[in-house]
């Protein structure tokens, strides 16, 4: 379940950001801006892979005292950014690779959407849908 | 971290200088104070030998000792900063006022760094680090666990115009040894039971008697052997005589310090408004006298604005609370500017021809070589000496008890040593304190080798002691001399200072210390470009209790990310931010604008629109406080022209605040 989900476009600005409790939203952002820091450096460093599904998931970018933050990069350098809360330590690898398939496939599903351009933030109901149920339910 | 004027060696071998004690007496104080200094004062800034020194290690190997540097102070038996691991109020507004002093000057010198598609431009170099850094090692309190800052020798000044100089040295001599030997002071703390004593005829040439004074010092030769006393003559020229050549005066630089340290001592702050950050801002003499009043104002400011969550809004309640506040800065009148006397423009010096400052220079490097380093030269070889027999002795019996009782536990040491905990006390006479203070006898005079060796085993000793602070005091300096040896044999044990850190932290609970090992830490990775590692060992020494160094640990990490060869852009951003909200916490406001500024050439235009109204928002304010009131509504007009994702209370906020600042900007023109 995660805290905070975003997208990010190959221009590093956000696509789509959407985090659980509403309050602490700023604190999310730059937590997602700073890692993007990290993306690239992976990125970088990967150099000439091709695609390979495996390739795609960055893993754990960095922890913070609270949180996890996971990556995930695309053949189109669009990002994504998935921040966990660090007490759930149930949530296991799988998980969070099937949370970032998800992710791929509805954002596939817009990019297909004639309507959306794209560079445009996303406004899609069906994408705002599936983030919903990723993200940890506001008790 | 940023670009230091100094190098790690320089820096390092200046944090840890061999300390000597001033006793004056009152006529000698008396010629000193026609210059409007005293005796020490007089001799700082000639402290730094230009020439080399040699000593015989152990081995009977010369070595030779470059650039060496001394302190000298005047004996203070009243500790000006507690014995404890906190920091004292005096001493944090000591702090504060240096970095608060030192400002980045206006269109100073800034690099475009390019990474990316970021074209930043921020200025290499923090001085007001460099400034807190100094002056916080110069106030580090004596401790019992090492030796570094306890003084070596003591000079003993007495005048010639004394009627019986000898009688006069001798009972000096009997003050210092009362002082020492007595118990009842615990400052200043002494390195040796018999510290050197070099006693100085201070002769004044413009009213003194030179046939006389040259014969009291033959009879001085006699006593106490030419190595041990010098005739210093001083005073060439009256004060009235008008400056027909331009004296240069190196004192004004030592002196700022050192007046602003005495002050805090003897003023009480008055207390002006509930909390701690006011208080810091109103201790007297500020340079800038503009900026001290509104900052006393800033009291009630701060407080309402800063008790949020760095990265968090304001919430709507808010705005209203501190529009009242920027209000009633805004409607005070200037109160007439409160002249603290302090930068008062006395000169120093003025009866020192060149001729003098050469001849106390000449003075400073003959105590040096002749009295200074013979003195510790000859202790190294005595303690050498003693270590080299225990060792044989103490060895042969551990192994005896040990076969006797077998194995399993090792069996107890010897009587005094407790178990465990930092509560654990040597006798100043205990083999493992020999060891310490042979080594750091070393390390002052730059015998790098020995002292490693030492420390590597001192800190054997303490650690199957369960002596942890001596543990860490030992790790720590073990780390630095390995680094400083020449010819670097081992690579730097970062570990060791990661341990020692650690051990300060949690067992101690010693931050002063900790902060100490973390700065020396830092600037050796820096200088190994291990900026990665540098910088997460910063951010981990930031902790609540002090702002003002949380402040500035994340300043030099974010200089740190800027710096590594991939340069981590929104790290340093980040982290600027943090220091930004730490700077204006601490009541640092001119420090937190500008680190806030150069965040924001990061998040300018790039699409992260909560982001960037955030550092928008906090600039405006923190212009608005300064008194830039153009910048401020700039500031604030950027977020209203970005279409803006905010709530709608808060995009009402923030109209509210840009109407407000608006409306002061225009009423005053």
């Amino acid at each position: 379940m995660a805290v905070c989900i975003a997208v990010i476009a190959k221009e590093n600005y956000p696509l789509y950001i959407r985090s659980v409790p509403i309050q602490n939203e700023l604190k999310f952002h730059y937590t997602v801006h700073t890692s993007l820091d990290v993306v690239e450096e992976k990125i970088s460093a990967v150099g000439k892979a091709m695609a390979d599904q495996r390739e795609l998931y960055l893993g754990l970018l960095y922890p913070t005292e609270d949180y996890k933050v996971y990556g995930y990069v695309t053949n189109s350098k669009v990002k994504f950014v998935i921040v966990v809360d660090s007490s759930n330590t149930s949530l296991r690898d799988n998980e969070i690779r099937s949370m970032f398939r998800k992710l791929h496939n509805s954002f596939t599903d817009v990019m297909c959407n004639p309507f959306y351009n794209p560079g445009d933030t996303i406004q899609s109901k069906a994408f705002d849908s599936m983030v919903t149920a990723m993200m940890v339910q506001a008790s | 971290m940023a670009q230091c004027v100094q190098s790690v060696q320089e820096f390092i071998q200046d944090s840890f200088v061999p300390m000597v004690a001033v006793l004056c007496s009152e006529d000698a104080e008396k010629v000193t104070r026609k210059n409007n200094l005293n005796f020490s004062e007089l001799l700082r800034p000639f402290c730094r030998l230009t020439s080399e020194g040699h000593m015989r290690d152990p081995n009977n190997q010369v070595q030779v000792v470059k650039n060496l540097r001394i302190s000298v102070n005047n004996v203070v038996t009243r500790p000006s900063v507690p014995a404890s691991g906190v920091p004292g109020h005096a001493h944090r507004r000591l702090l504060s006022e240096v970095v608060l002093t030192c400002q980045p000057a206006e269109g100073g010198v800034a690099n475009v760094i390019t990474a990316g598609d970021y074209d930043l431009n921020i200025s290499a170099t923090t001085p007001w680090f460099e400034a807190y850094r100094e002056s916080f090692l110069q106030s580090m309190p004596a401790s019992d666990h090492e030796f570094l800052n306890h003084y070596l020798a003591c000079l003993l000044v007495v005048s010639s115009s004394e009627a019986v100089p000898v009688e006069k040295f001798l009972k000096l001599s009997q003050e210092q040894h009362r002082i020492q030997h007595s118990g009842e002071y615990t400052n200043p703390k002494w390195f040796i039971p018999n510290t050197l004593k070099y006693y100085v005829l201070l002769h004044d040439m413009s009213q003194g008697d030179e046939q006389r004074a040259d014969s009291v010092y033959e009879d001085m030769k006699q006593r106490y052997g030419a190595q041990g006393c010098y005739l210093l003559k001083v005073n060439s020229r009256t004060a009235a005589a008008g400056a027909d050549e331009q004296i240069p005066d190196p004192w004004s630089q030592y002196l700022h310090k050192s007046s602003l340290q005495s002050q805090d001592q003897y003023e009480d702050p008055a207390p002006v408004v509930v909390n701690d950050t006011a208080v810091e801002n109103n201790v007297g003499g500020t340079s800038e006298v503009d900026g001290h009043d509104s900052e006393e104002k800033d009291g009630v400011l701060v407080n309402s604005l800063d008790n949020t969550h760095p990265l968090q809004l304001d919430t709507p309640s808010d705005p209203p609370g501190s529009l009242d506040a920027l209000r009633a800065v805004a409607v005070e009148t200037k109160p007439p500017p409160v002249a603290t006397g302090m930068a008062a423009a006395t000169s120093h010096g003025a009866c020192l021809t060149l001729n003098d400052h050469d001849r106390i220079r000449l003075f400073i490097q003959e105590f040096t070589f002749r009295g200074l380093l013979p003195h510790i030269e000859k202790n190294i070889r005595q303690l050498n000496d003693q270590l080299v027999s225990r060792k044989g002795l103490s060895r042969s019996l551990f192994s005896a008890t040990k076969k006797w009782f077998g194995g399993g536990k090792v069996p107890e040491k010897s009587i005094a040593e407790l178990k465990n905990t930092s509560g654990l006390l040597y006798p100043p006479e205990a083999p493992e304190l020999q060891i310490r203070k042979m080594a750091d006898l070393c390390f002052l005079v730059q015998l790098y080798d020995l002292a490693y060796s030492c420390y590597h085993t001192a800190k054997k000793d303490f650690l199957s002691d369960q002596a942890m602070l001596y543990a860490a005091g030992a790790l720590e300096m073990a780390a630095v001399s390995a680094f400083l040896q020449v010819g670097a044999p081992r690579p730097y044990p970062a570990h060791y200072m990661d341990t020692a850190i650690q051990t300060y932290r949690d067992v101690s609970m010693n931050m002063v210390l900790a902060e100490r090992c973390a700065l020396l830490s830092a600037e050796v990775l820096k200088s190994q470009a291990k900026y990665s590692d540098a910088a997460t060992l910063l951010i981990k020494m930031t902790s609540e209790d002090s702002d003002l160094r949380s402040a500035l640990l994340l300043e030099q990490a974010a200089h740190c990310f800027i710096n590594m060869r991939n340069p981590m852009v929104r790290k340093f951003a980040f982290h600027m931010i943090l220091a930004g909200h730490r700077f204006s916490k601490a009541g640092q406001k001119r420090h937190a604008l500008r680190c806030y500024c150069q965040a924001m050439q990061v998040y300018k235009g790039k699409g992260w629109s909560l982001a960037e109204d955030h550092i928008n928002f906090t600039i405006g304010r923190q212009s608005f406080t300064l008194r830039q009131p153009e910048n401020a509504v700039t500031a604030f007009r950027h977020i209203l022209t970005n279409d803006s994702q905010q709530t709608s209370t808060q995009q009402g906020a923030f109209l509210r605040e840009y109407l407000y600042v608006y409306k002061v900007t225009h009423l005053q023109y």
